[in-house]
């Protein structure tokens, strides 16, 4: 028995700041800084998580109320929980309607258009259509793809570098776009494609970027 | 018998198939991401951080017509695309940002979006060369600030 606790306390090496962050973690759930003043109050969980909005206020039969369950005026973890969910449902429609246009030919079509187009945009084989549009859709798909082509030796290394750029930036871009930055369209100022379109000449832009790095300053590397 | 009921995938079951990975994607994804993005901005707010920032990035973020506190929007979109979603809407709701803010920061975020992770998981499934990664990394933040520049031209015509 003895030997056994010996064993366990040489066992655990703890670095020298596991100490520190244990006692900011006590504090932090202690309470202590709840009501503090100034940047101190940070250090308090029940701060941290915030408040959930106010649905409204109503006084002798008139008031307002807030536009939806999200309500106004919330903050910290609370008020992120409440405004994620109110984004679930878009994000469902939209990658639901993606489906159903992929279900209907609609992106083999988008491939059709594209893959004549690549060579003269950036400088990769028409048989990137395939993984281009997948990469639109899910990041760890078109890179896997991507990985494959040069494999098979469809594509050279400075091929699969452009592209890989061309993915990198805005990865998943049409996921993203419809997903995570729905949020964001009620806010917009201009028709929701317009940021998409510069997105698109970026990611561009950025794969000819590349293209004349690997021409001009890794020229023998490659 | 089976592979046949298999094939037989209807436009129904496309759109199903498409919204619960919509569902996933929000639960195991967005939702956590927004969640630290709420909560960086509530620290910077509690400790009076987001001033401090607001002010030092502001000669930098002005140049896309966008207060300073907005660096944190691209700060947290470098970390993921739903934290700077997520710190754009927190700080469109205390009306730190404005309409034309939010419609300039999209682009940017999306374009550097997420490239600590994209690092790994693009660049590394498609075994890009690890010497390159910095200068791709780079293009990334350029094409995000110059997206901003001409996101801000386009805003100013409507």
């Amino acid at each position: 028995m003895e030997n056994e606790g010996k064993k366990y306390s040489e066992q655990v090496t703890v670095r020298w700041y596991g100490y520190i962050v244990l006692i900011l973690t006590i504090l932090f759930f202690s309470g202590v800084f709840s009501s503090a003043e100034g940047p101190i109050k940070a250090l308090d969980f029940t701060n941290i998580s915030g408040s959930f909005g106010s649905l409204g206020e109503i006084t002798e039969d008139a008031g307002t109320l807030a536009s939806d369950f999200r309500g106004t005026g919330g903050s910290g973890a609370r008020d992120a929980w409440l405004f994620a969910l109110t984004l679930v449902p878009a994000v469902m429609l939209a990658l639901g309607v993606v489906k159903v246009v992929e279900y209907l030919d609609g992106l083999r079509a988008a491939q059709k258009l594209l893959t004549p187009l690549l060579m003269p945009l950036m400088g990769i084989p028409g048989i990137c259509g395939l993984t281009l549009i997948a990469s639109l859709q899910s990041t760890d798909a078109g890179a896997s793809m991507t990985a494959e082509l040069a494999q098979e030796g469809m594509i050279d290394e400075k091929q699969k570098t452009i592209f890989a750029c061309f993915q990198f930036s805005a990865g998943a871009t049409l996921t993203n776009y419809l997903s995570s930055c729905a949020a964001l369209f009620p806010f917009l100022s201009v028709p929701i494609i317009i940021p998409l379109v510069v997105v698109f000449v970026f990611k561009i832009f950025g794969a000819n970027m590349t293209r004349i790095y690997l021409n001009k300053v890794c020229k023998g590397e490659i | 018998m089976e592979e046949k009921v298999k094939e037989k995938k209807t436009i129904v079951d496309a759109f199903v198939e498409g919204a619960r990975n919509g569902y996933k994607i929000s639960i195991n994804s967005m939702v956590p991401n927004v969640l630290f993005a709420f909560v960086l901005i509530q620290i910077l707010n509690l400790t009076g951080l987001s001033d401090i920032l607001g002010k030092v990035c502001q000669p930098i973020m002005g140049i896309f017509g966008l207060p300073g506190i907005a660096a944190t929007v691209l700060i947290a979109g470098f970390l993921s695309v739903g934290g700077g979603v997520g710190a754009a809407a927190s700080l469109y709701a205390s009306g730190a940002l404005g309409n034309d803010h939010i419609t300039i920061l999209i682009p940017g975020i999306l374009l550097m979006g997420a490239s600590l992770q994209y690092m790994g998981r693009c660049l590394g499934t498609a075994t890009v060369k690890n010497k390159y990664y910095g200068f791709l990394i780079g293009i990334n933040v350029l094409n995000s600030l110059l997206s901003m520049i001409v996101m801000k031209i386009i805003v100013s015509l409507f």
